[in-house]
């Protein structure tokens, strides 16, 4: 069966592969090999996350390092389809460094604990909130990349800032549908729809803080304003997603699950 | 399209972000001064119908405002700097509330000044209460803004604006009429239980009674672990090793200690001497036989281990000075209630009650809400939540519409703005 104990094998692979398409991207115009290999490492990954899923009898969307596999594979998923679209080649060598990063912290530090599932976490709605979630988090994550770049390098020209948008209204779209499943989901397991938990609260700011976003880009001013709005949406985002279980304020936060 | 706006004269319409920042840093200058002088904004003077007075004013405000033609006001009440003002607002005080631990009841202690601002209560802060009754009226004025020529392909605007103004008016002002009460029945009482508790732990008669048939609960395997004899704690201390019984049949591992299972018996009783049988009985309690050696010296303890509940004495077992082998309580893996609900209305229904499946009647949602933690699967009551929200169906009105709205998001993109701006 397959467990955590063989994760480093198949996360030996992934790396393998990744690191070959992401040096493959740097150094070459044409990335057919580089494509290859990402598959390779994708489906490797993929791979290991379905039987860890059979073995486990439940979703592994649990803990913080099954979370974190989630979020590797989404990234790589985006970026790809990214660059398949819009032919970006930095938007794919990106995601395959970030996705890399999450694998080998998943290596280091696996943060993993039983198969038991609370009560309250069975659920129909636990696969679609936290999916939409971890893929909202990848796509607002590839967002921050472009974004950043942005800041990095000035361009006048309107189709990064384009590309910026569409991929913000999609992670935003995403993000909504985890909160509103989550709020229906809270009032059939806490009794409420909304408590201003510690997560809910930092979920509010994370989705607030893209609003304003989106907002302040509607008649296409203030770029710069958005552009490091960006950046601290994606910094709230993380506080909700990791920084949220070492809060003061969360000692008592029905969110932290998997520490016992 | 530049960055740079004309140059005008500040207060001079239309009102730019300048203006519209010095505005809402007044209103919450005023909250302010409201918490200070009347203290926290108490959610049940705005019981029904208070809450829809106040908050249909503001609506119908708005809507004569918007009637009026090419009002400069109204135009910035339902354009972007005020919308985006009012959500940096939001965003700073829920960053606060985010940070500061919230408090729920009444104060016990003597109010720091972070309790005197509101910091600790922020959701019933004044500053909080007029920001967000703002963001509604702004909202109306957007969606109003909006109407006045209605075209179909605003559709994604519409579902996520009325949606999310229902959602904020029903969750915000329907706090106001929301009652939430915890029960407790005993198993067979003679009598259905229609005594509450309020959050404020005030006895309370309510309109509903339930009896409670059967409580049913199941629970995972237990799990084994080594202890430090003195510390308590399970070893390695960074990151403690458990050990899920029936999970896997091969031996464990942790600190240089192989632990081998022997046999395991999930409802055990103990024999006179050390060791247990398996007797399905209230009472019983997971054992399990295993054999413990020490890597470096190969030395062999074997033994039972028992968690131990009300009935039971826990029993583990020491592999040297300082170290014992334990086995944890049971985590609960589904517990549930058959119980039978009667409203004052006459109406009856008989249901099974567990976390995730509660039963809705009218207003009233009740919860599968707690046990006795102590006694586990022999508990002999069961609490239930009682909740009361007249704004519900309202609410998921909203969440609906939103919902949809973001649907809609993943194809809209920023067409909408080039359309707009090519206008």
């Amino acid at each position: 069966m397959i467990s955590w104990d063989h994760f480093n094998w198949f996360a030996g692979v992934t790396l393998g592969c990744w690191t070959v398409s992401f040096v493959n991207i740097l150094l070459n115009k044409k990335i057919l090999w580089a494509q290859v290999f990402t598959a390779i490492g994708f489906i490797s990954y993929g791979l290991f996350i379905a039987l860890l899923w059979i073995n486990l009898e439940r979703p592994p969307m649990r803990t913080m390092g099954e979370t974190r596999l989630w979020y590797s594979f989404f990234l790589v998923l985006v970026g790809y389809i990214t660059y398949a679209k819009w032919q970006y080649k930095w938007m794919l060598s990106y995601s395959l460094f970030v996705a890399m990063i999450f694998v080998i912290v998943n290596i280091l530090k696996p943060e993993i604990h039983s198969k038991n599932l609370m009560p309250a976490l069975q659920s129909i709605w636990f696969v679609p909130h936290v999916t939409a979630y971890i893929l909202s988090y990848a796509i607002l994550g590839a967002a921050t990349i472009v974004g950043l770049k942005q800041l990095y390098q000035y361009d006048e020209n309107d189709k990064l800032i384009d590309f910026t948008d569409n991929l913000v209204y999609i992670g935003f779209g995403l993000l909504m549908l985890g909160m509103l499943m989550g709020a229906v989901w809270a009032k059939a397991a806490w009794g409420h729809y909304w408590s201003w938990d510690p997560k809910e609260t930092w979920a509010f700011v994370t989705a607030a803080a893209y609003l304003f976003y989106i907002h302040i880009r509607w008649n296409n001013h203030y770029r710069k304003t958005a552009l490091w709005m960006l950046v601290i949406a994606f910094i709230c985002l993380m506080i909700t997603w990791k920084g949220v279980n070492y809060l003061p304020s969360a000692k008592n936060s029905v969110h932290v699950y998997g520490q016992q | 399209m530049t960055n740079k706006q004309i140059k005008k004269p500040i207060w001079q319409k239309p009102w730019h972000f300048t203006e519209t920042i010095l505005i809402v840093v007044g209103i919450y200058l005023v909250g302010m001064v409201l918490q200070l002088s009347v203290g926290t904004f108490k959610f049940s003077n705005l019981a029904w119908p208070l809450n829809i007075i106040i908050g249909g004013s503001g609506i119908v405000l708005i809507l004569l405002l918007s009637l009026r033609k090419q009002s400069s006001f109204f135009q910035w009440l339902s354009g972007v700097p005020f919308s985006v003002t009012l959500i940096a607002a939001l965003i700073i005080q829920t960053i606060i509330m985010g940070i500061t631990p919230q408090l729920a009841g009444a104060l016990t202690h003597k109010p720091t000044v972070f309790d005197t601002l509101g910091f600790t209560r922020m959701t019933s802060s004044w500053p909080f209460i007029l920001i967000y009754f703002f963001t509604i009226l702004a909202l109306t004025a957007a969606i109003l803004n909006r109407l006045r020529i209605p075209k179909w392909r605003d559709y994604a605007f519409y579902l996520n604006h009325i949606g999310l103004l229902i959602f904020l008016f029903a969750s915000g002002f329907g706090a106001s009429d929301m009652k939430r009460y915890v029960m407790y029945v005993e198993e067979n009482a003679e009598m259905p239980e229609w005594r509450v508790y309020s959050e404020n732990k005030d006895v309370l008669e309510l309109p509903i009674a339930i009896s409670l048939k059967d409580f049913i609960m199941e629970e995972y395997a237990p799990k084994l672990t080594i202890i430090g004899r003195e510390s308590g704690k399970s070893i390695p201390e960074k990151d403690p090793a458990y050990f899920q019984l029936a999970d896997k049949k091969t031996d464990i591992e942790i600190e240089g200690w192989t632990i081998k299972v022997d046999s395991f018996i999930m409802d055990a009783v103990r024999n006179s001497d050390k060791s247990y049988r398996e007797i399905h009985m209230p009472g019983s309690c997971p054992a399990a036989l295993v054999t413990v050696q020490e890597k470096a010296t190969g030395k062999k303890i074997s033994g039972w281990v028992c968690c131990g509940n009300y009935a039971q004495l826990y029993m583990p077992l020491m592999i040297s000075d300082k170290y014992s082998l334990v086995m944890t309580r049971p985590e609960a893996k589904r517990f549930a209630s058959d119980i039978e609900v009667v409203a004052a209305s006459g109406e009856k229904v008989s249901t099974t009650l567990e976390v995730n499946k509660p039963l809705k009647m009218g207003n009233w949602t009740i919860y599968q809400y707690g046990y006795d933690n102590d006694a586990g699967k022999a508990s002999n009551y069961s609490s239930f939540e009682l909740v009361y929200d007249p704004w519900l169906n309202a609410v998921y009105f909203g969440i609906i519409l939103c919902a949809l709205g973001s649907l809609c998001l993943f194809w809209i993109g920023n067409k909408k703005r080039k359309e707009r701006n090519n206008d």
